[in-house]
């Protein structure tokens, strides 16, 4: 299945008996009920490391973009409208500043690596602290509370995976402990941003800026206030797609797949 | 601004030093102000990570398709997202690096972090260590690297030597999945054959953040073309970095003034 769709529910099960296998494109399955799936005797499988180097790089691009304002910056140099570039018109820097990032897995470890050649100062806050070679090959600091991550960092990337406990990991209590001059990023899921939350704090610059490649539902309604502000940046959840990894995650599908139907292994099966 | 002419120049008999914010000095005619006496400098460390990081930024901009996706994003007519729409990989590709200098340097230091494949075209190679630590590999014919590389990105300074280094010749070596960006001066591409290339697809797309002239007169077909970035030349248009061109640009002043060695003599 692609992008969410179709919706796995009772009743599609129950209308295709000989179902042996959902494999799913991306990492993520937080649109799968697998307790339900299980109990139709369905598999499940994913693509969970082919998406990682994309969705990293979305992170920087995302982050660059909001700092150096490329959007609209791009919009003044095409506008009929436009007769000078003004000499005060500014944006921020990303090399030398801060980075939090939280959600160290495969894709977070990723954009440490990237960050890392930025000169950026790396915090992360994840479920377990990495092992220390890991994190002095990337220069990051453990932050054991997410609040000490959220009180220093100049950009905080969330790549987490979404679970219950990852809901509206960022609320209102956190964006305030963000600094007013501190952009989030979002490459993980939209619920994981209680997104009223963001709007307010965005519109009473209680954060400076957010870049969101992932917000709920996608896309959003047309009339959405995060769709009007000039310091936000939406990009229609694209972290993985490149005609390279979308090949590539499409192969370990049909592998999947065929694995699955032939009763061997599967890979990439989610348990 | 403000324009440094003969006029100008003979109006200010006790000028001694005129400090330009930037690397840049081509707007300035060096022979004529020389010829008043006067020094000129310019701020080359203040703009080197600023400038580095809008080529990357551009780069990934370019190949994610970012302003596109963001179009797509908010668009009143959008419905849902479309599953096959796509960019390009930046991880693992090759970059060609033409103008291989402090902005230049910085520039592949970021983009190994990418796991890039790193060539690079300079007046002179650099030394073994310099390239060992980025990975880069030293293409004497710059036509070696139009060929190989994924994405070119322009960091040269411009002189007589530069002035439409990239013309219809050179973007007809490059692979037509290629993207040019341009973080150096516009007069570096010859603007006319850039504006074929990509109508007729000789390469996939550009990002400049340079043109010349800034602004582009309206109705240049640049303007109208969906495969081109154009940013308002933001190479070093940062809150920290403006204030560091300030500092750099007073401290090479005050040397000039007070007769100590200057920093950053042109």
């Amino acid at each position: 299945m692609w992008y969410h769709k179709p919706v796995i529910d009772k009743e599609l099960l129950q209308s295709l008996p000989m179902l042996k296998v959902v494999a799913s494109s991306g990492v993520g399955i937080d649109h799968l009920d697998l307790n339900l799936l299980s109990s139709f005797g369905v598999k499940v499988s994913n693509t969970p490391f082919v998406v990682s180097t994309d969705t990293a790089d979305l992170g920087m691009a995302l982050m660059l973009a909001s700092a150096r304002r490329l959007v609209e910056g791009y919009q003044m140099a095409v506008s009929p409208d436009t007769e000078y570039f003004p000499a005060d018109w500014l944006g921020v820097e990303v090399s030398g500043t801060t980075l939090g990032i939280i959600g160290m897995g495969t894709i977070g470890y990723k954009v440490a690596q990237r960050a890392k050649a930025f000169d950026m100062k790396i915090l992360y806050h994840n479920r377990n602290q990495r092992n220390k070679e890991e994190e002095s090959a990337v220069g990051a600091i453990y932050c054991k509370k997410i609040d000490d991550l959220l009180q220093q960092s100049d950009f905080v990337i969330l790549a987490v995976v979404l679970t219950p406990q990852t809901r509206k990991l960022i609320g209102k209590r956190e964006l305030e402990l963000m600094k007013p001059t501190a952009t989030l990023i979002n490459i993980s899921r939209g619920l994981v941003v209680d997104q009223d939350a963001l709007v307010e704090a965005l519109q009473n610059k209680v954060i400076k800026a957010a870049a969101l490649d992932v917000t709920y539902p996608e896309p959003l309604p047309r009339d959405h206030p995060l769709l009007k502000m000039k310091n936000v940046v939406v990009t229609p959840h694209i972290g993985s797609a490149t005609k390279e990894t979308r090949r590539l995650m499409m192969e370990n599908m049909i592998e999947s797949m065929q694995a699955a139907l032939r009763g061997l292994p599967i890979p990439n099966e989610v348990l | 601004r403000p324009t440094i002419d003969q006029e100008l120049l003979e109006s200010l008999p006790n000028l001694k030093v005129i400090a330009n914010s930037g690397v840049g000095v081509d707007h300035l005619d060096l022979r004529m102000i020389s010829n008043f006496g006067v020094k000129v400098t310019n701020t080359p460390h203040a703009v080197a990570d600023s400038t580095a990081d809008i080529g990357m930024a551009l780069m990934l901009a370019s190949a994610r398709r970012l302003v596109e996706g963001c179009q797509i994003a908010i668009s009143p007519d959008t419905k849902y997202f479309a599953v096959d729409w796509l960019g390009v990989e930046v991880t693992r590709a090759t970059l060609g690096i033409i103008g291989m200098g402090n902005i230049g340097y910085k520039v592949a230091q970021r983009a190994k972090a990418f796991e890039m494949k790193i060539l690079y075209h300079n007046r002179n190679q650099r030394k073994k260590e310099e390239e060992q630590a980025v990975g880069a590999h030293y293409c004497e014919k710059m036509e070696d690297l139009l060929q190989q590389s994924d994405f070119v990105m322009l960091v040269v300074n411009l002189t007589p030597k530069t002035h439409k280094l990239i013309g219809k010749r050179e973007l007809g070596l490059m692979k037509p999945t290629a993207t040019l960006i341009n973080i150096s001066r516009g007069a570096v591409v010859d603007q006319d054959a850039l504006v074929e290339a990509l109508q007729n697809k000789i390469i996939m797309a550009a990002a400049l953040d340079v043109t010349y002239p800034e602004p582009l007169p309206r109705d240049h077909p640049l303007l109208k073309l969906n495969n081109i970035i154009i940013a308002p030349h933001i190479g070093t248009a940062t809150v920290q970095a403006i204030r560091m061109m300030a500092e750099e640009a007073i401290a090479n002043m005050l040397a000039v003034l007070n007769g100590q060695p200057v920093p950053s003599e042109v």
